[in-house]
């Protein structure tokens, strides 16, 4: 067996001290470390400057549309008030009371003995509703039959076009002065007319539906 | 190994310094590049949500304007109903002109005052009464007038009416309609 003798033991011993100099350690340690504390920041910076330049895009992407937004918001809320407010015409145009057909219906029931002197009327907008007053002298054998016979078919004819109709007398009165009438002389009567009634047409009632009995079965 | 006195003072300073050095780096480096990047990422967010929103407002914009066509032909077409101008310089000649159309003469219109609307959608629209005086009409004639009046002035309504015999021309009614016309503020 071949005997080995290290002449050297010193020189090495100290190559390996120099080695495990804890300076020396360290500042490779440092080393490293910076280096991958730099790494991680060039790839963080690196991130940073690409969201950067992203948002610069969207940036200039953003101010060419803001002004075309902003018109068009500006368009949305007037479009939306022009519709609100011609809902809001035509609500009122649709709600109005229409005179003439009134005119005409009470044209229609008034009769040559029954001849009218006043009309007033007017529309209460907060009720819904329509008061009308109406004077005039009837003439006939029986003058206040002729006067309540213009109620009658006031009454009727209303009826049929407008709700809540009532026709009452406020006065009915005998005159003392006659009217010719087909060259008869006629006595007369003197009456006033309060007519109330809605616009707004009669709802007909719905046919109510009448539940269907079941035959029970029987057996017999 | 064992490590010398020296040593272990060199390697606590180190150990301190390398602690001062990660503070520094994150704090001072890493930290605002850090914050930087998010305040980028919540803008990019922010305007990203905003364009987004903004195509919309634009197709919200495009579809409301084909839809409401026929509002705003309604509108103008209302709005042309009135002339321009104070009312009080057109509306009477105008009255006095239809019912004289109407074979009613010597109409005459008066302005008995203006109000505001309370519908809110009416804020720049104004309520204007008017006294319509007819000394000589017949009832028949009267009917027929207010029909086409009715029916040629939409914003206009006739809220009372009086018609009285003339003890001087028994064929004539004297006619008085107070009517509210609804007309733009200019």
């Amino acid at each position: 067996m071949a005997l080995h003798l290290n002449l050297l033991h010193e020189q090495i011993l100290e190559q390996r001290q120099r080695q495990r100099d804890p300076l020396k350690i360290g500042m490779l340690v440092l080393i490293g470390c910076g280096t991958v504390m730099f790494l991680y920041y060039s790839w963080n910076a690196y991130r940073t400057l690409e969201i950067k330049s992203r948002l610069n895009a969207i940036e200039r992407n953003w101010a060419k549309i803001d002004p075309k937004v902003t018109t068009a918001q500006k368009r949305v809320s007037e479009l939306q008030g022009i519709v609100k407010t011609t809902r809001t015409l035509d609500d009122y145009i649709d709600g109005r009371f229409f005179w003439a057909p009134f005119l005409q219906k009470v044209a229609r029931c008034v009769a040559p003995n029954a001849q009218l002197t006043s009309f007033e009327g007017s529309v209460f907008e907060e009720k819904k509703g329509v008061s009308v007053t109406l004077e005039g002298i009837a003439a006939g054998r029986e003058p206040r039959a002729a006067a309540e016979d213009l109620r009658q078919l006031l009454l009727e004819q209303l009826g049929q076009s407008y709700s809540e109709v009532k026709v009452e007398f406020k006065s009915l009165e005998d005159l003392d002065t006659m009217a010719t009438l087909g060259g008869t002389h006629m006595p007369t009567a003197r009456y006033t007319l309060a007519i109330n009634f809605n616009p707004a047409p009669a709802q007909k009632p719905t046919p109510a539906t009448t539940p269907t009995r079941q035959k029970k079965r029987s057996d017999t | 190994m064992k490590l010398t006195k020296d040593q272990l003072k060199k390697l606590g300073l180190s150990t301190v310094g390398f602690v001062f050095l990660l503070y520094v780096y994150f704090t001072f480096f890493l930290g605002p590049l850090n914050r930087s990047r998010d305040v980028a990422l919540a803008k990019i967010n922010d305007r990203q949500r905003k364009l987004d929103n903004s195509k919309e407002e634009m197709a919200k914009a495009a579809k409301l304007e084909q839809n409401a066509k026929a509002a705003t032909t309604r509108f103008g077409a209302l709005r042309a109903v009135n002339a321009e101008g104070a009312p009080i310089a057109w509306f009477p000649p105008r009255m006095k002109a239809f019912f004289a159309n109407e074979q009613i003469d010597k109409a005459v219109a008066r302005l008995e005052g203006n109000t505001a609307l309370k519908p809110e959608e009416l804020s720049g629209w104004l309520r204007y009464n008017w006294i319509i005086d007819l000394p000589q009409a017949d009832y028949g004639t009267l009917g027929r007038a207010i029909a086409d009046l009715e029916n040629s002035e939409p914003l206009l309504c006739v809220t009372r009416m009086s018609i009285h015999a003339s003890p001087d021309a028994p064929q004539f009614q004297h006619v008085e309609l107070a009517a509210a016309n609804l007309i733009e503020k200019k």
